[in-house]
């Protein structure tokens, strides 16, 4: 499915993750960890529903972890639950725990938003005019590694033909068969990449300074977003940095009360995917009711 | 306007006695359309790589080419390769496009123009965001024409750019560069074992042997020296075009004009047997008795995951002992897969498949057979006595050398020794005339025959319509996950309409079961003899003759049907 946010100029998505993504870590305010979560869940749903479903239950998992193992190893904290043989269970730990999952939690979510919206050849798009020549290596190498795989893949099937695959013979006899199969591979990525070369060569690469050409623009658009993300975030963090959203939790759980302005602008920033996504499907119906 | 000239050229490569190119001679016109065919090893890839100077190989190189009767720029020159793979660059389609225009060091707006006048004009708009490794095969090699075409060459060098597609895509291709060649006039010189289809197209053919010119000429012109010389290239041509030529050394047909494809070929016929009485019109089928059964598959279905479709649905066959059993299709049918199933490479989730004795599989690409650093270590490795395989897949001569340094045709048939080693009972061969020209098809053919003989049973699939039809024992056609039709090729062939070979096609109007070329010029020639000399009691006699032929073939006939729907 098309992603609204990803039609958006690479530099927009970029920004936005690095933005989004250092103030997820910075931030351990229950209420913040909340938003940012909720947030990258929603978006993520959005973007890919089946896939994000199964990925949720391993990170419910990790939470449940982070919960159980904190208290177990930190007996700081005043309000003690029980004991073990070995030390004393409190909950400000295990609630310190609990947070620092739901913040992990956010992070990998939002990772994973990250390489659903900017696939390889945006980030290649961002940088090559910084460090071209690194660039174009990192492009090729992008396709490389599928092809590696794929050619494993054949290779290893060629093998099953004439019953010299890993999965044939006896322990030394598969380990062998594996082996060939390796070399095998390395004298095929050599060959090609001498075709490469000449394919490269043949179209007139190293001749001249490379220009560079994409897809994107920079358009009124993506203009608009800027200035609201920056703003957004211009209040998010000044906010931060005069401790709105500071929090204690030992010995006992101090939280600074909660700011309107801040908690706002956090999830109009955190939830500008998700928003774009709605409106945008909203507007769809509503055209085509018109219609 | 000469836009190549080729003045003695003899280009030696290092360490090598002979010249790889011996004193060529020739010129090209501004938007000509060049053939440069030849065997394999004629020199028709170095040829191609001196006419553009950054790719030539290191080597002596004495004569010149002159480009508009100067030196030659680079830039003006389009060159695509054989593998539609490994001569991508990057990741993207439209990167891929730009490649070329970025190197140039073209700005944005530029760039942004041309890649897309070309993407429209090859209609590659559709998959222009797509990652290249979402492409088929056909589409790659589309997209290497493309873009190299955006950097607007005059002229285009194609070194076997369909050897490695299937026949729909392969001709699609060819149908691309002829549009470049007159939509745009950009010259052409494309190097071919496939004639089939760009006779039709060319203006000029160059017919290399052993790096030396042994025709350059009209294409008609040329099939005639050919046939004369009764070359292997002959065989590679189009079908009415071998017919024509065939006949007319026997002052049969000869003063009509030389047709180029079938529809043509057609007419010709007609026009050729218009005076003449028919008298025999069809060739008697050849007799097939049943043999033991070594694979039977009873009702199978096979996919690839639970929810996925069916690839194989409800399919039913038996091969019998000592044949060579055709299975053709389109692509992506699901014909791989049915040869997986039948070695047991995956199961299916319903159906029965019984085999009898040891299996081996060629599989599609015979280069990730190998495995070691010379083709002698390779095959020993199965075992130490590789002599008598050696000699019956002759390739006494390539035991020193790396897998990877041999020609499409002759890995193929090293990797067919590989597989014979393993002493099989059932050959699976999957497309083994992908990549072959037509000398190692003709030497396939008879090597597949001279193992049937021996009592091996050979399962091949593949799209190769012309091969099947002259070799098989019995051909097959798959659709849909399952068998459409069975026969041996003669009532196979004849029974279809588009899915034949084109000896068939031209010639189903007169001659009903005819399957390849030499049958139709047989029976021309029968015809001419029957007809001229005869005289009319004889000829009664003849006739009673081909009657009692006709009801035994088709007794044989009948038979034949009830054996294979038994």
């Amino acid at each position: 499915m098309k992603n609204v946010f990803s039609t958006y100029h690479p530099a927009i998505n970029f920004c936005f993750f690095a933005a989004v993504l250092s103030v997820t870590i910075f931030l351990k305010h229950p209420v913040f960890v909340l938003i940012t979560v909720t947030a990258a869940f929603v978006y993520a749903i959005l973007l890919e529903k089946k896939a994000t479903i199964r990925f949720s239950v391993p990170i419910l998992f990790m939470i449940v972890l982070f919960t159980i193992i904190n208290p177990l190893v930190n007996a700081r904290g005043k309000t003690i639950l029980f004991y073990t043989k070995y030390s004393r269970v409190t909950l400000e730990a295990a609630i310190y725990g609990c947070i620092s999952g739901f913040g992990m939690a956010a992070v990998l979510l939002w990772f994973y938003c990250y390489n659903k919206t900017m696939t390889s050849d945006k980030f290649l798009f961002l940088f090559c005019k910084i460090m071209p020549s690194t660039a174009m290596i990192f492009s090729m190498v992008m396709r490389f590694v599928p092809n590696f795989y794929k050619q494993i893949h054949k290779i290893s099937y060629a093998q099953k033909c004439i019953g010299q695959d890993i999965s044939d013979g006896s322990k030394i006899e598969k380990i062998k068969h594996g082996m060939k199969i390796l070399s095998i591979l390395f004298t095929w990525a050599l060959e090609n990449s001498i075709d490469s070369a000449d394919s490269m060569r043949a179209r007139g690469y190293g001749s001249k300074q490379r220009s560079t050409f994409s897809i994107y623009r920079f358009d009124t658009r993506d203009v608009f977003a800027a200035v609201f993300l920056v703003v957004l975030i211009i209040v998010v963090w000044i906010k931060v940095l005069l401790g709105k959203c500071s929090i204690v939790f030992y010995p006992t759980i101090v939280m600074h009360e909660l700011d309107m302005v801040l908690c706002i602008a956090y999830s109009c920033f955190c939830y500008f995917p998700v928003m774009l996504e709605l409106k945008e499907r909203i507007a769809w119906k509503f055209l085509q009711s018109k219609i | 306007m000469e836009i190549f000239t080729v003045e003695n050229l003899t280009f030696t490569y290092p360490n090598r006695n002979f010249p790889a190119l011996n004193n060529l001679n020739f010129s090209i016109a501004t938007g000509e359309f060049v053939v440069i065919c030849g065997q394999s090893g004629s020199g028709k890839s170095t040829l191609l790589k001196n006419m553009k100077p950054i790719l030539t190989p290191k080597g002596v190189k004495i004569g010149q080419i002159l480009y508009y009767g100067k030196k030659i720029e680079d830039k003006k020159i389009g060159y695509v390769f054989q593998n539609p793979d490994n001569q991508i660059v990057t990741e993207k389609v439209w990167q891929e496009l730009a490649f070329g225009l970025e190197n140039m060091g073209l700005e944005t707006k530029m760039i942004r123009l041309k890649v897309a006048e070309m993407a429209s004009f090859f209609g590659i708009q559709n998959w222009f965001e797509k990652e290249v490794n979402h492409l088929s095969g056909g589409q790659k090699q589309l997209l290497n024409l493309a873009s190299i075409m955006v950097m607007q060459p005059d002229v285009l060098l194609l070194d076997e750019p369909t050897s490695q597609l299937d026949p729909i895509a392969a001709a699609d291709f060819l149908e691309a560069v002829k549009k470049i060649n007159r939509e745009i006039g950009t010259t052409v010189i494309i190097t071919e074992h496939r004639l089939e289809h760009v006779f039709s197209m060319a203006d000029k053919v160059i017919v290399l042997e052993k790096g030396s010119i042994l025709c350059c000429n009209t294409p008609s012109a040329v099939a005639t020296v050919l046939a004369q010389k009764n070359h292997p290239m002959f065989f590679a041509m189009p079908a009415p075009l071998q017919a024509y030529t065939a006949l007319s050394q026997q002052k049969i047909g000869s003063h009509l004009k030389c047709p180029m494809d079938i529809r043509e070929g057609k007419n010709w016929l007609t026009e050729v047997l218009k005076e003449k009485k028919l008298v025999k019109t069809e060739l008697p089928e050849t007799i097939t008795f049943k043999k033991d059964v070594v694979l039977k598959m009873k009702e199978v279905w096979f996919k690839y995951d639970r929810q996925g479709k069916d690839i194989v649905k409800d399919l039913s066959l038996e091969v019998y002992q000592g044949e060579l059993f055709c299975l053709m299709g389109g692509n992506g049918t699901g014909k791989t897969t049915t040869l997986n199933l039948a070695a047991g490479l995956k199961k299916p989730y319903r159906g029965s498949i019984k085999t009898k004795g040891k299996w081996a599989m060629l599989p599609q690409n015979p280069q990730n057979l190998f495995v070691e650093k010379t083709v002698k270590e390779d095959l020993s490795a199965e075992k130490y006595s590789i002599k008598e395989i050696v000699e019956l897949v002759k390739i006494e001569s390539l035991l020193e050398m790396h897998p990877y340094d041999l020609s499409g045709g002759e890995q193929q048939r090293v990797a067919l020794a590989k597989v014979l080693l393993l002493e099989p009972d059932i050959l699976y061969l999957d497309e083994p005339t992908k990549c072959l020209d037509n000398e190692f098809k003709i030497k396939l053919g008879n090597l597949l025959k001279e193992l049937t003989a021996k009592g091996m049973t050979i399962f091949m699939v593949s799209h190769d319509v012309e091969f099947c039809g002259r070799y098989a024992d019995r051909c097959a056609m798959f659709f849909d996950g399952k068998i459409v039709a069975i026969d041996t090729p003669r009532q196979f062939f004849s029974g279809n309409n588009f899915y034949t070979t084109a000896a068939n096609r031209m010639a189903r109007h007169i001659f009903k079961n005819a399957i390849c070329v030499e049958e139709i010029v047989e029976l021309v020639k029968e015809n001419y003899r029957i007809s001229d000399d005869t005289p009319p009691k004889q000829k009664e006699a003849k006739n009673e003759a081909k009657e009692l032929l006709k009801t035994s073939s088709k007794k044989t006939l009948f038979f034949c049907k009830s054996v294979f729907f038994y």
